[in-house]
Formats: C-alpha cells, structure tokens, sequence
C-alpha cells in the first residue's frame, strides 16, 4: 500500500496542457475558429481539440496518473508508460489538426493526417486508460470516487473511437455510408461523451476526494453521492445508445438525448448539494482559494446544464454560448483553481519530502500568493461571463476583448504556478535547505543512481 | 493486508480511583479507546458493570466480555471486531504484533495536513533502532506511506472503528533508517 509517491511525469502533462490553453485561446483571440467560422468549420475543430486534447484531456490525464493511486491507496501499475503517451497524445494532436488545417485548404497537406493522428490518439490514450484501468482492477472493490474515474476512461474510449471513425470518413479513407451518417449525425455525441463523460464525470469524481482532502471534511459515501454517480453514468449511457440509432439511421436520438440532459441535470444539481455539505463539514476554517475560486466553475456548470435542458436553447443559438461557459467556466475554471493547489503541493512534497523532519522546511502555503492569484481568478472568471454574454449577442469584436482579458488572466494564474515551481515566494532563508535537489520547472530530476 | 486484531496486548484502563472519588470516567475511556493501537483492545476495570457502555462501544465496533471479580468489581475486556478494522502495513512489517510497545505517542488530529506528516518524520528519525512510535491522525497519511518505506521505516496503520481517526505505529529498522 504506496498510495502517495509521486508520479514523475505528470507536471510534464501539465505544462503541456497550459501550453495548449494560451495557444486555444491565442486562437480565438486572433479570430480563428468560431464565431468568426461556423461551429462546424475545420478551423473550429482545430481549436476545439486544441482545447479538449490538447488542454483539458493533458489536465485530466496528468492528474489521473497522479490521484488515482490515492484514490485506491494503491500505487499505479506501468506509471512508465505515462512519458511515451505524452509523446504520442502530443504528434497525434498535432497531426489531427495539420488534418484539419488542410481540410479547411489553407495549407496543402495530406487529409491522411487526420486519421494518422486520430490513430496515435488511440494509441495515447489507450495507454493512459490501460494503465488506469489496471490500476484500477487491481483495487476493487473501488471506493466511489474511483467509480467515476471508471465511468470516465470508458467515456474516454468511446469519444476516441468515435473521433477515430470521424477521421477516416473526413479524409475520404472510407466510402461506406455509416461512418458518414456518423460524422453528419454523431458530433454532438462525440463531445457529449468527451466533455460530459470523459472530463466531468471524472472531475466530479476526483473532486470528491480533493475536496474533502483540502476542506479537511470527514469522507463519507453519501447516499447522495452514489445517486450522482448512477445519474451521470445513465446520461453517459443513454448518449452511448445514440451512437447505434445514428449508424442505423433509426429515429430517437432526441428524445434520449433529451432524457440524457435531464439526468444529467439531477446529478449536478445533487453534486452541488454534496458539494454544499463537504464545505459546512470542513474542519479547515479558512479555505483555501483553489477552493473558492472551484466554486464559481460549480455555478457555472450548473448554469450551463440547467439551460442546456430547454431543447429551444440546445438547438438554438444559445448553445455555443452554453458549451463555452461548460468548458471555460466549469472544466478550465476547475482546472485552473486545482492546478494552482495541485502544483505547490506536489512541488513541496518533491522538494522538501527528502528532508521532512529533519530540518525546518516552508509550509505548502510559503509557496504561493493567494492575493496576487485571486485577482487573477476574479478576472478569468469575469471574462469567460462575459465572452459568453458576447457570443450570445454575437458581437464579434467584444468577444475578443473578452477572450483577451481572459487570456491575460490565464497567464496570470500560470505565472502563480511557474513562481510555485521555481520556490519564489518562498522565504530565501528556507527555500533551498542543505539536502534539497531543486525541482525542474516540467521535467522530472533525472538521477543516476535511481 | 494482514490482520492483527486480538494479537497485540490490551490497554489496561482502571478507572475505579476516578469512580471512588466521585468523578465521571467516560472521558477518560473515550480517550483511552482513542488512543489504542490498530487492532488493540481494551480492558476496563470499573466498580459496577458498566452496562451503557457495552452499547457505545459496540458502534465502535468492540465485542465486550465482561466478569465480576473478587470484592464486587467487574474486569472487562473489549476487543475490536475482526472484520471492521483492515490493517494497512510496509511491505517487510510482517508480526506487527510483536513489536514492541510505543516509546512515544503522538496525538496529531488537530493538526492540518501535511503537518502531521512532517510531526511523524521528526519524531521517527529520534527513535533508537527497533522502537516504535504511535501517532493518532485524522487522515489517512497516504503521501507519508512511501516516505516512511523509503527512509527504511517499518509501518502498520488503520482506522478506528468509526472512521474518524487514523492510527500509526512505526517502527525504526534495525540499523537506524
């Protein structure tokens, strides 16, 4: 029982992922993509995979390999595999998008691109999902946390797969009808699948036991916990049931959509409720502002869900507004607030674990600047309120603003991680005490005598 | 996994001085239970069967055996029951049982995380080869876990039966870890 070690490469993972935030963002900001494009236009989808691959899954991923061994106090089985599926997440990204970039023809390259990268995607992803999932088996019967995480890897499987099909129908490798239909008919449920399964019904599930973690509340397996994982797995799986309706041609994807959506509902609307009791249970007086700053990407995700189930507003021109709010305030936000307790964690543990005890080390907290970051997650979350509001009407211009503010925010909350990283706001007497190795900014330490 | 439920001696509580001067034990057997190691029982020895006990303790998740004994005092033993308490150990920390008593005790469920952790590291890098410490947490420490193993500590931990507190003993190496 080795819960807690440390999992070398996810801070590689993370400055992947903010890597491909800025540049997700720099996009939008430059007026590529949506709304300057249709939703369905190969630019959109280059920058909506930069964001859902390339930032949002590189996140989860990293985090994964490095709580879900505290979620079943049990350490990872083939953590090694964890640098060779960055590697083959990042080329098959980047090919997946060269592939859209040259089906929106501006630029001459292969459309074999999109199914070649779609493939090492598979591969990537496969490999972090089997690792999991080894993980995982080996641990059962799984606390519920790590039930959720189970949910998500098979959401997980299913969004590539789907994705992987895509690709082959777009590049024109195949001329079959299905994966046509699929590609006209399957979209919506691919990101369904991807945003809902994949990143919310696992971060609802880690989030379960970071918060009590850092709220200090008593981990108990609430009755009510159970009926959120039981409703997010049913909305998963009617959205699932879609996928054969649209191959075959066969009506009713609507109606269990629609049904979905409900689901999905109930489960937030009773995640917020846990969410509620573990914050008036905390032993902590003061939270921290991972946790405040987690609480405006609540609001937002149940804003979002809760219109997301007037089919008028599904359907209508609300709904890119909607899903920006989905991911920007409620997955990125979330991202970002944990992110910024997640990496001066690991970062103390990395430094000054080899020394505890022994000589006065700084606390966690020596490591950030709450004030400096708070202003930082107020602007980022006033900005993605506010882009919203602009692309519901649809003024392009104010848009860019906006995602310009939230850009420089970004930044600002990224600067907060590199200062953890590089001990700054540590006191100069304690920052590097005599025994201490410095921590690389992304890359593990590499020693000989490992 | 291993389980060493009924194998480590029990604490001896006597509470019958408190009872004789008028005053109210439970306290003092609340705390007793609190501070019993994984697996450990307690023996109570009161002035009157202790009849409203049986029932907190048994939520606790201890059986009780009680006697009557000379001079009309009554000699309890109360043992954790085996399937409620899972003990987690290092992997060489087999016969955790026949360790040998604490040399120190560390009640550390006040204290934020990770500040118990370091408390632990302190406290074990003074026991001489061989000792063993307790320490009393709110969490389960699960980043100290491979800390602890990789600093050549032997460890065996779990919680009380009602979840809320986590027990340790850890135990230095032969040669000093």
């Amino acid at each position: 029982m080795q819960g807690g070690t440390l999992s070398r490469w996810t801070m590689s993972y993370f400055a992947a992922a903010c890597l491909m935030f800025v540049l997700g963002q720099g996009m939008m900001l430059a007026g590529y993509g949506h709304p300057a494009a249709a939703a369905s236009a190969p630019e959109t989808l280059v920058l909506v995979h930069v964001i859902a691959i390339g930032w949002l899954s590189l996140l989860m991923a990293g985090a994964l390999l490095q709580f879900v061994p505290v979620l079943v106090a049990r350490s990872l089985v083939g953590g090694q595999l964890a640098a060779p599926a960055l590697v083959l997440l990042l080329v098959g990204l980047l090919c997946l998008v060269a592939g859209f970039v040259a089906l929106s023809g501006a630029l001459d390259l292969p459309l074999g691109l999109l199914p070649f990268g779609a493939a090492l995607l598979v591969l990537g992803f496969g490999l972090i999902a089997a690792v999991l999932t080894v993980t995982l088996i080996a641990a059962r019967p799984l606390p519920l946390p790590a039930s959720f995480v189970a949910v998500g890897l098979v959401s997980l499987l299913g969004t590539i797969l789907l994705g992987a099909v895509f690709s082959f129908a777009l590049s024109g490798l195949t001329g079959d009808t299905w994966p046509l239909r699929l590609v006209t008919g399957g979209v919506p449920l691919h990101a369904m699948l991807g945003l809902g399964g994949w990143l919310s019904l696992t971060a609802v599930g880690v989030s379960y036991r970071l918060l009590a973690m850092f709220l200090l509340a008593p981990e108990v397996e609430r009755p009510t916990s159970r009926a959120v994982w039981w409703a997010g797995t049913l909305a998963i799986g009617l959205v699932a049931g879609c996928v054969p309706l649209v191959v075959f041609a066969f009506p009713g994807t609507e109606m269990l959509v629609s049904v979905a959506m409900a689901f999905t509902l109930v489960a937030v609307l009773l995640y917020g409720g846990d969410v509620v009791k573990l914050y008036r249970t905390r032993k902590r007086k003061q939270p921290e502002l991972n946790i405040h700053a987690s609480f405006a990407a609540f609001a937002a995700l149940t804003f979002s869900v809760l219109f997301f189930n007037l089919p008028e507003l599904r359907a209508g021109e609300a709904a890119p507004a909607l899903v920006y709010l989905f991911v920007f305030g409620w997955l990125s936000g979330l991202g970002l607030a944990q992110l910024y307790k997640i990496i001066a964690f690991l970062t103390w543990l990395e430094t000054y674990g080899p020394i505890l005890g022994r000589v006065p080390v700084p606390r966690v907290q020596d490591l950030v600047d709450e004030r400096q970051a708070r202003l930082w997650f107020w602007l980022y979350y006033g900005s993605v309120a506010a882009a919203g509001l602009a692309l519901l009407t649809g003024v392009g211009l104010f848009f860019r603003a906006c995602v310009f503010l939230q850009l420089v925010a970004t930044l600002g909350v990224m600067r907060e991680f590199v200062r953890a990283r590089r001990l700054s706001s540590v006191p100069a007497a304690l920052r590097v005490p005599p025994g201490v190795i410095r921590p690389n900014l992304f890359l593990p330490v590499f020693t000989l005598w490992r | 996994m291993s389980n060493v439920s009924n194998r480590i001696a029990p604490r001896v509580l006597d509470v019958r001085p408190i009872l004789q001067s008028g005053g109210e034990p439970f306290q003092a057997i609340m705390d007793a239970v609190q501070g019993l190691g994984p697996g450990q029982g307690l023996r109570l020895l009161a002035t009157f069967r202790p009849q409203p006990l049986f029932q907190v303790m048994a939520n606790r998740g201890f059986d009780h055996e009680a006697r009557e004994v000379e001079g009309g005092d009554w000699d309890v033993l109360f043992t954790p029951r085996k399937e409620t308490i899972a003990v987690a150990t290092s992997p060489d920390a087999d016969r955790s049982e026949i360790w040998p008593d604490p040399s120190s005790y560390l009640d550390l469920t006040d204290l934020d995380p990770p500040e118990p952790m370091v408390r632990i590291l302190a406290a074990a890098d003074r026991l001489e080869p061989g000792e063993v410490l307790f320490a009393l947490l709110s969490r389960e420490p699960l980043f100290l876990f491979p800390e602890l193993t990789k600093r050549g500590y032997r460890w065996a931990g779990n919680f009380d039966a009602t979840g809320e507190a986590y027990r340790i003993l850890v135990r230095a190496g032969s040669t000093k870890g």
